[in-house]
């Protein structure tokens, strides 16, 4: 909460990175032929670049926090495993899954949760919050897509070692499982994995936009944490009413058992093509949610 | 007499209060209950499909499922956020005004958590009754005797969260991650206070452990109390357990408020 909580300072620093783009802009226009046709594109990739580069500038200097967030990661590992241990007491498979097949889930879960926790909390998590109190204002004058200004305006770089923490524990349970994944079946996990992080990503917009109808509630977010509680195990092991909400409904089988199953070759590689149709249309809805939204907001303050 | 009078309209005024202010966000509140709901709704589809193939230490799938509603329940009427709480009033500086007031502003958080527990335990025992008529699993034998004890168990674990909370919370005063450590007494609990799986379905040793600790009194004792699962000298030694700890946790807080205070310096509010 507490790192969040310094809008001001973002917002100044947002100004002001639009300042630089746009001088660094000047500068190259007068060096090079202007290509016009790139303009958007690039000054979109600038925008972000900028924001991102301020974002690790401050972040840079709480490296108390890099520690903290690492033990914290730590410790949700342990109790995720310890968690797991307790139900391998009783049983050998869940959900015809054996202990590091599950393991390997629990990485990938780790690594979107590092995907969610520096870039979609921090970011698209405020929204809530500004369509009540009518920040949002802000956000719209920008000469910038919303959607994507909203979404990646900050970078919380310390949360990616979650990223890196979670693919070490994927990897680390695959050489337990004795499986080395085919150039192929890796491929595959990365495309699924990809998919993974724009049904998560669609998930958020998805669940923010409905800030736009529930103006009172600021803590929207948990909601997701309460879907997302339900991707930590594979979805083979629900009962079958529950499998088909996650598969088609609240697509969370699709964030972490399905990249799950590509790394340990549980699915065929070419399944993997699936899963990016299934984030491709997941994203065009939420986007479409997004629209539907915003056109209810009519500002509040500024 | 008259300091009785006192008490109850001072708390009268409070809980109205603290009830109004809940009623403004209705659907925040539903978001919480949500929240709560879903991890021991995704432990018993765990659990439910381990239980397939029969009884796991004598627990069958329809014992799960009465274990984990009590477990919402319990839960939701015991749960304590005032460490959250605690915490920003104290870093921004909430909590001067607070003070200026001529009530302890423990009273304040007392009767929030009164108002919040009222309506979302409410919703679970409506949802409960609802599934309870379709799903004969999770009906609860009936027995006046069992439910009163449940309740005094209910309430003294509730008191008992409440003070860890609270005390936990004023560490604020001396660091800036007190909501780090209710982070870390909430992972720890999920293991040993049965919030993931009934503690006789723990490993033999860590089960006595959690006996040398608060943790099973703030949750497991009260739910096997209201599923049936302990009975006699248990229930004696359950009692007792919760009455030693919420008097550790009770001087716990007293010391942290009495030190915190003195060594307070924020501004703002």
């Amino acid at each position: 909460m507490e790192r969040w909580g310094d809008e001001t300072n973002a917002e100044g620093g947002t100004r002001n990175a639009e300042q630089q783009g746009k001088i660094e802009r000047r500068g190259g226009l007068q060096r090079t032929d202007p290509v016009m046709m790139f303009r958007v594109p690039t000054s979109a990739f600038r925008v972000l670049a900028a924001l991102w580069r301020i974002n690790v500038a401050e972040e840079l200097q709480y490296r108390a926090n890099f520690v903290a967030s690492l033990l914290g990661t730590l410790f949700w590992i342990v109790t995720a495993l310890l968690t797991l241990a307790v139900f391998f007491r009783h049983t050998t498979r869940l959900g015809d899954w054996d202990y590091w097949e599950v393991v390997v889930l629990l990485g990938v879960f780790n690594t979107l949760t590092g995907v969610i926790e520096a870039v979609l909390r921090p970011g698209i998590g405020r929204l809530a919050g500004e369509v009540k109190n009518g920040g949002l204002d802000l956000v719209l004058a920008k000469p910038v897509d919303a959607q994507a200004f909203v979404s990646f305006r900050r970078l919380d770089v310390w949360r990616l070692t979650d990223v890196l923490l979670g693919l070490g524990l994927a990897g680390y349970a695959l050489y337990r499982l004795g499986r080395v994944p085919s150039a192929v079946q890796l491929a595959a996990f990365g495309l699924a994995l990809a998919a993974a992080v724009v049904v998560v990503y669609a998930l958020w917009v998805a669940l923010m936009s409905l800030a736009f109808w529930f103006v009172s509630v600021e803590n929207l977010s948990v909601l997701f944490d309460a879907i997302y509680e339900g991707a930590r195990y594979p979805v083979s092991a629900y009962p079958a009413a529950l499998r088909f909400v996650f598969v088609y409904l609240i697509p969370i089988a699709w964030t972490t058992t399905i990249p799950a199953s590509a790394l340990t070759g549980r699915l065929e590689p070419g399944f993997a093509l699936v899963a990016a149709a299934v984030a491709g249309v997941a994203f065009a809805l939420s986007r479409l949610l997004w629209r539907t939204a915003l056109k209810r907001y009519s500002g509040a303050s500024g | 007499m008259s300091r009785v009078a006192g008490w109850l309209r001072r708390y009268g005024a409070l809980l109205r209060a603290a009830w109004l202010q809940d009623l403004q966000y209705r659907a925040s509140i539903v978001l919480w209950l949500l929240w709560g709901v879903t991890e021991p709704a995704v432990a018993l589809g765990i659990w439910w499909a381990i239980a397939a193939d029969g009884p796991v230490d004598g627990y069958a799938r329809a014992d799960f499922a009465r274990y984990f509603f009590a477990l919402m329940l319990v839960n939701q009427l015991t749960i304590a956020w005032d460490s959250w709480y605690l915490d920003s009033w104290i870093r921004e500086g909430e909590l001067n005004f607070r003070l200026a007031r001529p009530i302890h502003p423990a009273h304040e958080a007392v009767a929030e958590n009164i108002a919040y527990k009222a309506r979302t335990a409410g919703m679970i025992l409506v949802v409960w009754l609802i599934v309870a008529a379709a799903w004969p699993a999770v009906r609860l034998p009936f027995g006046a005797g069992r439910w009163a004890l449940t309740a005094v168990a209910v309430l003294f674990a509730a008191a008992l969260r409440f003070f860890i909370s609270f005390a936990t919370g004023l560490l604020a005063f001396w660091t800036t991650r007190a909501t780090a450590i209710m982070e870390l007494h909430a992972g720890i609990s999920l293991f040993l206070s049965g919030r993931l799986a009934p503690l006789a379905l723990l490993p033999p040793a860590v089960a006595q452990v959690a006996g040398f600790f608060w943790f099973p009194y703030m949750l497991a004792f009260p739910v096997d109390l209201l599923t049936g699962a302990v009975h006699g000298w248990a229930v004696v030694q359950g009692f007792a357990g919760q009455i030693v700890w919420l008097g550790v946790w009770i001087a716990a807080y007293r010391v942290a408020w009495t030190r915190g205070l003195r060594r307070y310096g924020a501004v703002g509010g």
